[in-house]
């Protein structure tokens, strides 16, 4: 028995870090004929992978009996990643913002993905906290792990103002709610001068751990790591930490509570569901997330200013979970992994972002709903 | 121990329409009732108001001696009156048994912060639901227990029906309101529902139940006593026997026999 189990875990390891690898090349294309080349080599890939049914089943039945073998593997990899991109840091500045990008969309997915409330306001929330720990890190020195918490329940905070006046009104009355919410937020930020105005916030400091600045050089194992990979890392946690309390969540009473409401509110009423309390915990727990996020993004770039907050940034986490798939923790990560990458991947067409994340949620709407990863059904161990 | 749930003049106006009409009404501990009357006659607007959907604009329901009237729809289910819907209102995208675990959400109470920091009760708390939800669903049909994980969407009509009962029954309900449950079903399958109700009421001892039925002979079977509204008002009540012999009843229904004759 044991030898077949090695065997097979040496075969799902090398799965893995053959997709690792691709990855890691495309990551490494800067010509758009090739990044082409490998998005469609990725697209047939899947398509295969769908209509292969026995090598699905194989493969899934492979990562099902060692999951603990995957998800050690795929974590190392990932660790293994600012090694390899040592010589481009734009590179893993990619990656960072790919991993805030994540954990906005996981904030989201508790509203539009679990609840269906269409919430406008991650900006909002981002920018919130943003502006929270920059505010408080400039003027009053405090350091950015506390900052981190303060951001996140300022902008929670926010968020239960939002959803008092959202319970009032319902679907498209509520998303217009959100998106004058995010408005006032970004107008306000402009007009205030004790945000800075237009001009925003300069020279945020950057974090540091056990006396090492973020702005440093990591080094580790002898490697001379670029100053990103500091963010690389905390992202990575940060990141970890979202995942999993978004899968306690939605693995609990209340995540089935939330899907309820998503499913049919009248109903979920009839049965003992306080509706707008369990609506506005998605408000608050999805502002946390936009407000920890936000504060990493204000001290990894060290400034800020309300354009980095406007309207778009909540369109893209909205197309990020459509695309991703709907209430699912793992599909919203790659919607945000590939809305993150493919718009730096096509510099040139840059003036046609806006007309794309268009094109991408009408079609996901049309065609596929649900998302490339739908939910998955609620399976209780005996 | 006084009434299970009356009405006292319940009311409730749309505009110059009184949909529900200053009805008086009662049901016992363990009793059945029966509420019949034509399409448009205000039995499920009745409904509504005693769920909390609708506010009524006048009258009074008192639930167990206390006063239903201006609560919201889910602490009136808190407190033990459970429904089903006449088109079916099943969490179409969950799961069998999600759906009978989203029933038992009243007297569950993990929080967000249970589920986050305090895994083991929340999975103690999932444990015990699944284990009563299964046993609550294989009361019913084996099926449905044997295919728990199956989509809800993805059942037939009867089995929606039985579904729908048993995710009201998961809230340990002392009062259950029964929209037509027989809508659609075939005369085989509403034979069954018959048999579910009164097995219902066994298991189940005190538990009131309401039935708004268009089918005669389930109302006949199930309940002890019918209660009639037409245009909203309450015209007759009593056993089925003296209901179908009732002359308003009968004109409501059929029209009025001078009328046919002159036209």
């Amino acid at each position: 028995m044991l030898p077949r189990t090695i065997g097979r875990a040496i075969l799902l390891l090398s799965v893995e870090a053959f997709f690792f690898i691709l990855f890691a090349a495309f990551m490494k294309t800067y010509d758009t004929g090739k990044v082409i080349a490998f998005l469609l080599f990725f697209i047939g890939v899947g398509v295969m992978f769908r209509k292969l049914d026995r090598a699905r089943l194989a493969l899934t039945d492979l990562f099902k009996e060692m999951k603990i073998v995957a998800g050690a593997g795929f974590v190392l990899m990932l660790l293994t990643l600012p090694f390899i991109f040592q010589s481009s840091p734009y590179l893993v500045h990619i990656c960072v913002m790919a991993g805030l990008f994540a954990i906005l969309a996981l904030g989201l997915n508790f509203q539009l993905g679990s609840t269906n409330v269409v919430n406008f306001a991650t900006a909002a929330s981002y920018g919130i906290g943003a502006y929270a720990s920059a505010l408080l890190a400039v003027h009053f020195h405090i350091s950015f792990w506390l900052g981190l918490v303060v951001g996140g329940s300022l902008a929670s905070l926010f968020g239960l103002l939002l959803g008092i006046p959202c319970m009032k009104t319902k679907d498209y009355y509520l998303s217009l709610v959100t998106i004058a919410f995010g408005l006032i937020v970004y107008i306000l930020l402009v007009n205030f001068s004790w945000t800075g105005g237009p001009n925003g916030i300069p020279n945020i400091p950057p974090p540091s751990l056990f006396g090492h600045s973020f702005k440093d050089p990591l080094s580790l194992f002898g490697y001379q790591l670029p100053f990103q990979s500091n963010y690389y890392y905390l992202i990575f946690v940060l990141v970890g930490g979202s995942i999993f309390v978004a899968n306690r969540l939605h693995h609990s009473r209340v995540g089935l509570t939330w899907n309820a409401i998503r499913e049919d509110e009248i109903a979920a009423r009839c049965h003992g569901i306080d509706v707008t309390w369990y609506k506005i915990l998605a408000f608050c727990i999805d502002a946390f997330f936009g407000g920890v996020a936000g504060t990493v993004y204000a001290h990894y770039i060290g400034f800020i200013s309300p354009e980095n907050f406007a309207f778009i940034v909540s369109v893209v986490v909205v197309t990020m979970v459509i695309l991703g798939g709907m209430d699912n923790v793992f599909g919203v990560i790659i919607g945000a992994i590939l809305l993150t990458i493919l718009p730096e991947k096509f510099r040139a067409f840059e003036d046609f972002r806006v007309l794309i994340y268009g094109v991408i949620v009408v079609t996901m709407l049309m065609f596929r709903p649900q998302g490339l990863f739908p939910q998955k059904m609620r399976i209780y161990k005996k | 121990m006084g009434r299970l749930l009356e009405t006292e003049k319940l009311t409730i106006r749309f505009g110059g329409l009184a949909a529900v009409n200053e009805v008086d009404f009662t049901i016992d501990h363990g009793e059945a009732v029966g509420l019949i009357g034509p399409n448009g006659s205000g039995k499920t607007t009745f409904f509504n108001l005693l769920t909390g959907i609708y506010k009524p604009t006048g009258g009074v329901i008192r639930y167990c001696g206390e006063s239903l009237v201006g609560l919201p729809t889910f602490k009136i289910a808190k407190q033990g009156v459970a429904r089903t819907f006449q088109n079916n209102r099943l969490f179409l995208n969950l799961t069998v048994l999600d759906n009978v675990l989203i029933g038992m959400h009243p007297h569950q109470d993990s929080t967000w912060f249970d589920a986050v920091f305090r895994r083991s009760y929340v999975e103690k708390e999932v444990e015990q639901g699944v284990e009563k939800g299964l046993g609550l669903l294989s009361q019913f049909s084996q099926d449905l227990a044997k295919n728990c994980y199956q989509r809800a969407g993805d059942l037939p009509q009867a089995d929606r029906r039985k579904l729908e009962i048993c995710r009201a029954l998961a809230s340990n309900p002392r009062l259950l309101l029964l929209d037509e449950p027989s809508a659609g079903m075939t005369p085989a399958e509403t034979e069954e529902l018959m048999e579910d109700i009164r097995k219902v009421r066994q298991k189940i001892g005190g538990i009131g139940i309401i039935i708004i039925e268009h089918d005669m002979a389930v109302i006949r079977e199930v309940a002890e006593r019918v209660v009639v509204l037409n245009y909203g008002r309450k015209i007759a009540e009593g056993t089925f026997r003296e209901i179908s012999n009732n002359e308003l009843v009968l004109e409501a229904y059929l029209g009025r026999e001078e009328q046919d004759a002159q036209a």
